[in-house]
């Protein structure tokens, strides 16, 4: 019995070269010192490794040395008995040691499996030195968050949609299509933002008017009157021939089934929180700028004047006028001399308004009675409406008989006025107070004293006095006579016309407009710290109330200015306007909607404005001249039935 | 020939390939292809577009949904998907006028221009949507590509530099052969100091995730440690041990030079990683976005 060493190298051409060496003795040594019987060269072999025995020839004892065990058939031992006849594979270190048996030998194979170091095994070079190696693949990359994208966002979404389709309203909670909401939703939507399904109720529909009409129902069912009344040729003539962009949306609307006229082309949502904006003003001015040639080329009536901007281009106010004394109230035609209007008053506001003269200073001579300043002002005799928008037709009781009293007689401290309004009444008073009361008594026919003859005679006291007694009755002719006429309580204010065949004394009806631009919508309140003067500039100087005084649009434009800031005069504070800012679309007449936050003005700057000339009331009233709104009511002098008693 | 070639259009090609020459000796690179023809165009695009918006009144306010930003939206998606093309157009070699140098110039500048065109396009309205998603991708994936185009413009020279002249596999053979004679000259050594030499043996030079590679850190690396481990160590052959150390610290040098190249490289090519699969995430949210918009028309 002998161990052979066999060792097997590898040409160049692959062929196999065995060598075989036969080692003497019953006992090896294993290890990576040169001394060993078997030298092995490996950095994890010990330098004494391991003995090699074999007591009968056949079983083989396989001993390490120095701790450093082997490897055998997985496990690592210290010590192991092989029969070499059934063979055996050992490990030392990145080599491996075969024992089998050939005849009457032990053969030992000894041979490198691993590599000397990491770095030498084989590398692909490509995908080594990249960063392939240490990072997930792209392509792997790529689909992963494709399909993530897809899942959150359009599957989800669609599946959202799917399942709440017949759902009247969505539960609360999260809905995947939320994150498909492209703004917030105006205030008055809010709730609706959990539930898209609301609004857009088919897929690949574009929002109806069905939907909005299912909750607004009243005024917004419908165009305003006067559209509604316009055919539908006569609206397509009106709108301005589509320029590039507009032709693209349509393009994009036709190719995407977006049918045009919706609710939601006006009322555009999505457009931030807080409340809708207001309509802009290129959703009138597309049809309204230049409509009239338009609508004349296509051979339609035109009796609206063109539109575009309130600050360049917007037709003069036609305000509601009686044109003649007793006219019909009509819409003024503007450009045909100074505007009048005709209410059947004589009233010259330049009297009323001086800084002194006979009216001031009657006012004056009033201040502690009644809230008069050094002089009158406009809100002496002109209040708003409770809500502010408008002022009160004047009422003769309230705003006028501080001054114009009609009282004709006190009876144990009350006095007895003459009936406004009633013509036939003052007459009838005024008769009656004639026949009924006697001429005051002289005081010489009073007392105890003994009255001589004489007195009587003509021209003496007694004649005259009871000649007095005896006409007084027909004195009440005269009386009224004098009312009605030039110089008398009636006549100062009102038209009369005298007593004709069957008529008895009458006054012109006196008609004041309530509302004088029924087409547009002007609020007093929103332009309380504005004097009044600055729009009614004509006031103070007006010698005849026939004399117009509602502001034109320059007055206006000394503020206001196109939406988009365009003006033809210079503008100190200037206010954007848009269309809506006083037209109402849904109801003629009714106050436009508009945002709150839209509906602050910025009057401070108009209100801080120099003191202007000669209309400041607070030159005269001081600097804490009252507005229209500070006037503290006083107790007017109403008939006791208006007072409610 | 002459009946099937006309001279003119031969004259033409040959003045087409005359330039095409020119440029390759000039070592024109994709960023100042043509005198910069796309730089200008996307350039130009840029401002039409933000001039066009500020002249153009939109009502009630800019967003997505108006003409303009019909137009706007179409123009980018389109561009996305062209932008998209240049991963297919690459794989196709091709050596005519559209080449791939001029096909990567539009992609870059053609991209940049898309900042513009798709941030317009929002009419400066961004959410927690949508629709904000794919800007923001949008933006993440050209951001990446503005990246790897500074990386792709400086840090070649850094690679060269490094480099040495030597070739990738020549610096790996460099570590192969300091590992060979490490380990012939470490046979002589005690168990003890065999052990980190070993170590260093079973490094794999590649080792490290993408944090080593583009930091260039590898504190627990084998070479280093075993190069401290045999300086301390006593006894034995000092001999051998001194040869091994020399060994050691050459390999280290060896091995600083491979992982300054594979820190290089992964610089110049991380951003790919951002650039790719957004860009298919970008198609994504695009496509969710656009028929979401539809959908809820």
């Amino acid at each position: 019995m002998s161990f052979i060493l066999r060792r097997i190298s590898t040409t160049k051409t692959g062929k196999q070269i065995v060598r075989d060496q036969p080692l003497p003795g019953a006992s090896i040594t294993l290890g990576r010192d040169g001394g060993n019987t078997i030298h092995v060269a490996d950095l994890a072999v010990n330098p004494q490794h391991a003995t090699i025995s074999s007591a009968d020839g056949r079983h083989v004892r396989v001993q390490a040395s120095e701790g450093l065990g082997f490897d055998l058939n997985g496990r690592t031992l210290d010590i192991a008995d092989i029969d070499s006849a059934a063979g055996a594979e050992l490990r030392f270190g990145g080599h491996r040691l075969t024992i089998a048996r050939e005849g009457e030998n032990i053969i030992l194979l000894v041979e490198r499996i691993d590599e000397l170091s990491q770095s030498s095994k084989d590398v692909d070079e490509a995908r080594a030195f990249s960063l392939a190696a240490v990072m997930p693949g792209r392509r792997m990359g790529a689909w992963a968050f494709a399909l993530v994208v897809l899942f959150a966002f359009l599957v989800g979404p669609i599946w959202a949609w799917h399942s709440y389709r017949s759902v009247d309203v969505r539960p609360q909670g999260y809905h995947a299509d939320k994150a498909w909401l492209s703004g917030p939703l105006s205030s008055a939507h809010a709730s609706l933002k959990n539930d898209c399904q609301a609004c857009h109720v088919d897929a690949f529909v574009a929002v109806t008017d069905k939907a909005c009409v299912g909750c607004h129902t009243g005024e917004h069912k419908a165009m305003s009157a006067s559209h509604a009344d316009a055919s539908t040729a006569m609206l397509l003539a009106a709108r301005h021939p589509p320029g590039v962009g507009e032709k693209v949306l349509a393009g994009f609307a036709k190719a995407f089934n977006k049918p045009q006229g919706r609710c939601v082309e006006c009322h555009t949502e999505h457009e931030g929180a807080g409340p809708m904006p207001l309509t802009p003003q290129k959703f009138c001015a597309d049809c309204h700028d230049g409509m009239a040639s338009r609508l004349k080329a296509a051979g339609f009536k035109v009796d609206v004047a063109d539109a575009g901007d309130f600050g360049t281009a917007h037709p003069e106010f036609r305000p509601l006028v009686r044109a003649a004394p007793g006219a019909k109230p009509a819409r003024a035609m503007p450009g045909t001399g100074p505007l009048v209007d005709y209410d059947g008053l004589k009233f010259p506001h330049d009297v009323h308004l001086a800084a002194n003269g006979g009216v001031a200073r009657m006012a004056a001579s009033f201040r502690g009675q009644y809230d008069f300043g050094k002089k009158l002002e406009c809100q002496n005799c002109h209040r708003p409406d409770a809500d502010g928008v408008r002022i009160k037709p004047v009422v003769m009781e309230r705003d006028c008989a501080m001054c114009h009293s009609l009282a004709f007689e006190t009876v144990g401290g009350v006095t007895r006025t003459l009936r406004h309004g009633e013509p036939d009444q003052v007459v009838a008073d005024l008769y009656a107070y004639y026949r009924s009361t006697p001429p005051s008594r002289p005081l010489q026919l009073g007392g105890m004293e003994r009255r001589r003859p004489g007195q009587y005679a003509e021209g003496q006291l007694y004649n005259i006095y009871f000649r007095e007694v005896a006409v007084r009755p027909n004195r009440a002719a005269d009386a009224v006579r004098a009312v009605f006429s030039k110089g008398g309580a009636c006549y100062d204010c009102h038209t009369i016309f005298a007593p004709a065949s069957g008529n008895n004394w009458r006054v012109m009806a006196v008609n004041q407009t309530p509302r004088y631009l029924e087409k547009g919508w002007f609020d007093h309140d929103a332009h309380k710290a504005t004097k009044c003067a600055d729009c009614h500039t004509a006031a103070p100087g007006s010698k005849a109330a026939s004399d117009l005084l509602v502001p034109g649009l320059r007055q206006c434009r000394d503020c206001h200015v196109g939406e988009g800031g365009a003006r033809l005069v210079k503008v100190e504070t200037a206010t954007e306007s848009p269309c809506a800012m006083c037209h109402e679309y849904h109801s003629d007449g009714g106050k436009p909607w508009m945002p709150a936050r839209q509906r602050k003005v910025n009057s401070a700057a108009i209100t801080h404005k120099p003191l202007a000339a000669i209309y400041d009331v607070s030159l005269i009233t001081g600097t804490e001249g009252r507005g229209l709104y500070d006037v503290t009511w006083r107790t007017p002098s109403l008939h006791g039935a208006r007072r409610g008693g | 020939m002459a009946s099937l070639f006309p001279r003119r259009l031969l004259g033409r090609r040959n003045r087409a390939t005359q330039t095409e020459r020119v440029r390759e000796r000039k070592h024109e690179g994709f960023l100042r292809y043509a005198n910069f023809r796309w730089a200008k165009i996307s350039g130009g695009l840029c401002l039409l577009v933000i001039t066009s918006y500020a002249l153009i009144d939109v009502t009630p306010r800019p967003n997505g949904g108006s003409w303009y930003g019909y137009t706007l939206g179409t123009i980018g998606a389109l561009l996305i998907l062209w932008l998209t093309a240049l991963g297919y157009r690459k794989r196709k070699m091709t050596r005519d006028a559209w080449s791939l140098k001029a096909w990567t110039s539009a992609h870059v500048y053609l991209g940049l221009s898309l900042v513009v065109i798709g941030t317009w396009h929002t009419g400066f309205q961004l959410g927690w949507n949508v629709h904000t998603l794919a800007w923001a991708l949008m933006m993440l994936v050209i951001l990446s590509g503005l990246y790897g185009v500074i990386v792709y413009a400086t840090l070649p020279a850094a690679l060269s530099n490094n480099r040495d002249e030597m070739t990738q596999m020549q610096m790996l053979e460099a570590i192969r052969a300091f590992d060979r004679q490490l380990h012939a000259a470490a046979q002589p050594l005690s168990p003890e100091d065999t052990a980190p030499v070993l170590a260093s043996l079973d490094e794999d030079p590649f080792a490290g995730g993408i944090r080593a590679r583009l930091t260039g850190r590898y504190p627990k690396d084998a070479t280093a440690a075993a190069l401290r481990a045999l300086s301390l160590a006593h006894g034995g052959n000092a001999d051998a041990r001194q040869k091994v150390i020399g060994l050691l610290s050459q390999k280290e040098a060896a091995l600083a030079r491979l992982r300054a190249h594979l820190r290089i490289r992964a610089m110049l090519e991380i951003w790919l990683y951002v650039h790719v699969p957004l860009t298919f995430a970008l198609i994504a949210a695009l496509s969710a976005h656009i028929i979401s918009v539809f959908f809820y028309w």
